[in-house]
């Protein structure tokens, strides 16, 4: 079906050019074992720390919690949920991170969700 | 004048408690969740057990994560056993470019001495070595905790291994009660060639008390409950095999459900009934079963007394608890690794509080997000497997004084035998039934 485009935009998604405005710097020293729970920039990989959409500090909250690995596995599981498992299982998970997540406005997957 | 006596035998009757709730799957919401979530959930209530357990067994010894590791630190770990297995069939196969080497028929044993085992958590993974950990006896899917140290290699070698062992068992008032029965029968395969219709309704006209004369009849009163443990139906594969079916062969379908109905409206009308679905039946694949429909029985299923059930099958009378399943776990234990006998692999399971240690690995499995329920937290007192080869029985005593009887249900099409367990004092016997005219 041939279309008469007349913005290509429309197909064709922009892409932000917005440099790694985010270099975000960790003040806590990393020890080599605990830096995936503790989440130093050292470690992640650039994807995680600067993107360009959805980026905020509650979002860079909700990923640290995505990120621990004490509270078992991110993916296919919302984050609401994962936080209820945790909390049943005994694992104390922070209490600020339910209200974040039963407050709206946030992402209620994880960060994985769609890009895996 | 004395007149005729016609005493009416009343069968004996037990309370029923259905404890399947955990096996059901109707309120699972399926996301897109892969199986990291199950073994997070059992790898957490195992461990959070086994380091309750630690400081009885070695209190001297740290308890460390698999990253924690240091090379000659001697210390205890705890994770999820992952067994390397030469022999077992990869999909991958398909895709390689030697389709020669591949064998054409698979073994029913897929061990080879080469097989090692891994311990995994959620820090790392770690090859295991030394002599204490067979790779013969464990599986996939297994927690324990382990001493040793670390060696020069990169591999932990073990020096002691412990397991979660019998879960606790809850009391059972020992006031002597009087005999009371449970028959379990499992394999009919109604509908294949090997089974024979006139064994099943003697075994049915056997516990409805139709048969024999006044002793039979008071000892099939004393009869409670039957348990049909899976594989209740055969339906043959040229059925089966994806293209549409004539108007004749339609009814070739139903027809080993109808004939099941029918022995099953006989002994749903004289005692309560409980049906598992196994590998054969029209059920789901994976682990749990969900429970057969109740359209499939129009006529038994009518009684209060029947009862689809999941398999596994988790249920109390009069407060002893029965759990068992229809044979899937038992019969994945057998390809991936061995044992003397089959009752070993079943105590086995008990030992580790897991009835299913190979699901989701080579096992079906529904992937649970928050819980395994495949997890054994009180010991039952009876626990049978169903499918089996032959009938086998042995009292397992377990060291806080459990006691559980462990039971294998022969397949009936294949036998003729039943098992009959006593439940005042948890003796078993098989029941037989012939239909050789024998000059």
């Amino acid at each position: 079906m041939a279309t008469t485009s007349k913005n290509m935009n429309v197909f064709y998604r922009q892409k932000k050019n917005s440099s790694a405005s985010t270099g975000k710097k960790s003040t806590k020293s990393p020890s080599p074992k605990h830096a995936a729970t503790f989440g130093s920039d050292i470690t992640q990989p650039p994807a995680l720390v600067s993107h360009g959409d959805d980026f905020d500090e509650q979002e860079q909250v909700l990923r640290q919690f995505d990120m621990n690995m004490a509270y078992g596995p991110c993916v296919g599981i919302t984050r609401l949920d994962r936080w209820e498992r945790a909390q049943r299982m005994g694992l104390n998970p922070p209490k600020e991170i339910e209200s974040l997540l039963r407050g709206g406005k946030v992402k209620l997957e994880s960060l994985f969700d769609g890009r895996v | 004048m004395e007149v005729d006596s016609q005493e009416q035998l009343q069968r004996k009757q037990s309370t029923y408690l259905s404890l399947d709730e955990n096996f059901e799957i109707q309120k699972e919401v399926y996301r897109g969740q892969q199986y990291s979530q199950i073994y997070f959930a059992r790898l957490h209530m195992m461990r959070t057990l086994l380091y309750s357990l630690v400081p009885n067994w070695k209190s001297h010894l740290p308890v460390c994560t698999v990253l924690e590791l240091e090379e000659g630190k001697e210390c205890i770990i705890v994770g999820t056993l992952y067994k390397h297995m030469k022999l077992k069939p990869c999909i991958l196969d398909e895709y390689s470019k030697e389709r020669s080497v591949a064998p054409l028929i698979k073994p029913h044993n897929f061990m080879h001495q080469d097989d090692y085992l891994v311990l995994e958590d959620e820090s790392g993974r770690v090859k295991l070595g030394g002599t204490k950990l067979s790779p013969s006896v464990y599986v996939t899917g297994v927690v324990v905790a382990l001493h040793g140290k670390e060696t020069s290699a990169g591999a932990f070698f073990v020096e002691d291994v412990l397991e979660a062992g019998l879960p606790p068992q809850i009391e059972r008032p020992l006031k002597s009660r009087e005999d009371k029965y449970v028959v379990f029968v499992s394999g009919l395969s109604i509908g294949s060639s090997s089974s024979n219709p006139l064994q099943f309704q003697l075994l049915v006209d056997h516990i409805t008390g139709h048969l024999g004369d006044e002793e039979e009849q008071g000892f099939a009163a004393e009869i409670v409950h039957l348990v049909i443990v899976g594989n209740s139906v055969e339906i043959s594969h040229g059925l089966l095999n994806g293209q549409n079916l004539a108007s004749k062969d339609q009814s070739r379908l139903s027809e080993p459900f109808k004939e099941l109905d029918i022995l099953l409206t006989q002994i749903a009308a004289s005692l309560p009934l409980d049906i598992m679905p196994g590998s054969s039946d029209p059920a789901n694949f994976a682990l749990p079963q969900q429970p057969l429909n109740r359209c499939l029985f129009p006529g038994s299923a009518t009684y209060n007394t029947f009862r689809s059930c999941t398999n596994p099958h988790c249920f109390e009378l009069d407060s002893i608890r029965f759990l068992g399943t229809s044979g899937q776990n038992i019969d994945d234990l057998t390809k991936y690794s061995e044992a003397k006998d089959k009752l070993d692999f079943l105590e086995r399971t008990l030992r580790w509080r897991h009835l299913a240690p190979t699901a989701p690995n080579t096992l079906g499995c529904y992937p649970f997000t928050d819980r395994d329920p495949f997890l054994i937290d009180s010991c039952p007192d009876v626990y049978f497997v169903g499918n089996q080869e032959k009938y086998e029985t042995r009292l397992l005593k377990g060291l806080e004084g459990q006691l559980v009887r462990l039971i294998c249900i022969p397949r009936f099409c294949e036998t003729g035998v039943a098992v009959v367990l006593n439940m005042r004092n948890l003796e078993c016997h098989a029941l037989t039934f012939g239909t050789q005219i024998s000059s």
